[in-house]
């Protein structure tokens, strides 16, 4: 178990989480996939800071703050995805075309 | 031993990962989702960094993907889940997947040419994290993050009134309060 595989396996979350984010339709398929790479990225910084940090402890404090802004930003999104589908009983993201411009 | 377990669990979050993003059913995707998250908890354990792996099953799997659980079953009608939206056809995999394939073999170029600069193998290993480190180097004003703490406090407040206002009902007669 090496630096080089812990990076190889965050590539490998957050090239799925692309994928995923790509060819969903359903906007809470998205965050699900939004989801998956914050996950890649947060144990590439486990994996620095485990492997290579001069200063450990705040490569393991930096994925808190991911985690926290990532709770933010579920609440925000979810509420905005509840209030859609109460205006629109439907979460196609190809049909939400309000702001096309 | 070390690393067997580490192959399997690789192996394992990368399966339920992609499970996660391609199942058309999206309870089952945040099923998966809860899996790769507990995978990802044990190998924040390999790797000596316990605080990460207990924030993340207190965090992403008692909040987050519960949280998406609720408004799963909220948003699916009564009862169903809407699979028609969550098919990826075949199409969808060619090009989607083009991209991706793309963007994978570019990172991994970049780190193939430049791992001699990124990861030399003179890593001095540190000494394991303990849990008092973090915590007190979290809330010391000198060197100390202090002050993102705050300031995510201050984010969660204002995501929590945010959420709240946007998903409201609609009351369609205001109140006069004049």
């Amino acid at each position: 178990m090496t630096l080089s595989h812990c990076i190889a396996l965050s590539l490998i979350l957050c090239g799925i989480g692309l994928f995923g984010m790509l060819t969903r339709r359903n906007l809470l398929g998205i965050l699900l996939s939004v989801e998956v790479i914050l996950n890649g990225a947060n144990l590439n910084f486990a994996a620095f800071a485990h492997f290579k940090a001069a200063d450990p402890v705040a490569g393991a404090i930096f994925p808190i703050f991911v985690m926290a802004v990532s709770a933010c930003e579920i609440a925000v999104a979810l509420a905005i995805i509840l209030s859609m589908y109460r205006r629109k009983k439907r979460l196609d993201v190809y049909r939400l075309e309000e702001l096309n411009g | 031993m070390t690393d067997i377990l580490f192959y399997t669990m690789a192996a394992l979050l990368v399966m339920l990962s992609f499970f996660a993003v391609s199942l058309p059913n999206l309870l089952h995707s945040a099923t998966a989702l809860i899996g790769s998250f507990i995978i990802t908890a044990v190998l924040y354990i390999m790797l000596q960094i316990e605080i990460l792996a207990l924030a993340q099953i207190m965090l992403y799997i008692g909040g987050i993907v519960v949280f998406m659980l609720l408004i799963i079953l909220l948003t699916s009608g009564l009862g169903g889940v809407d699979d028609k939206l969550g098919k990826i056809t075949i199409g969808k995999w060619i090009s989607k997947g083009a991209i991706t394939a793309l963007l994978f073999t570019g990172l991994l170029y970049f780190f193939t040419e430049n791992s001699s600069r990124l990861l030399d193998t003179g890593a001095s290993k540190t000494a394991s994290l303990t849990i008092d480190q973090i915590g007190i180097r979290l809330l010391s004003p000198e060197n100390g993050f202090i002050v993102p703490f705050e300031v995510v406090s201050l984010l969660l407040l204002a995501a929590l009134v945010g959420a709240v206002v946007i998903a409201r009902k609609d009351t369609e007669k205001k109140e006069d309060l004049s």
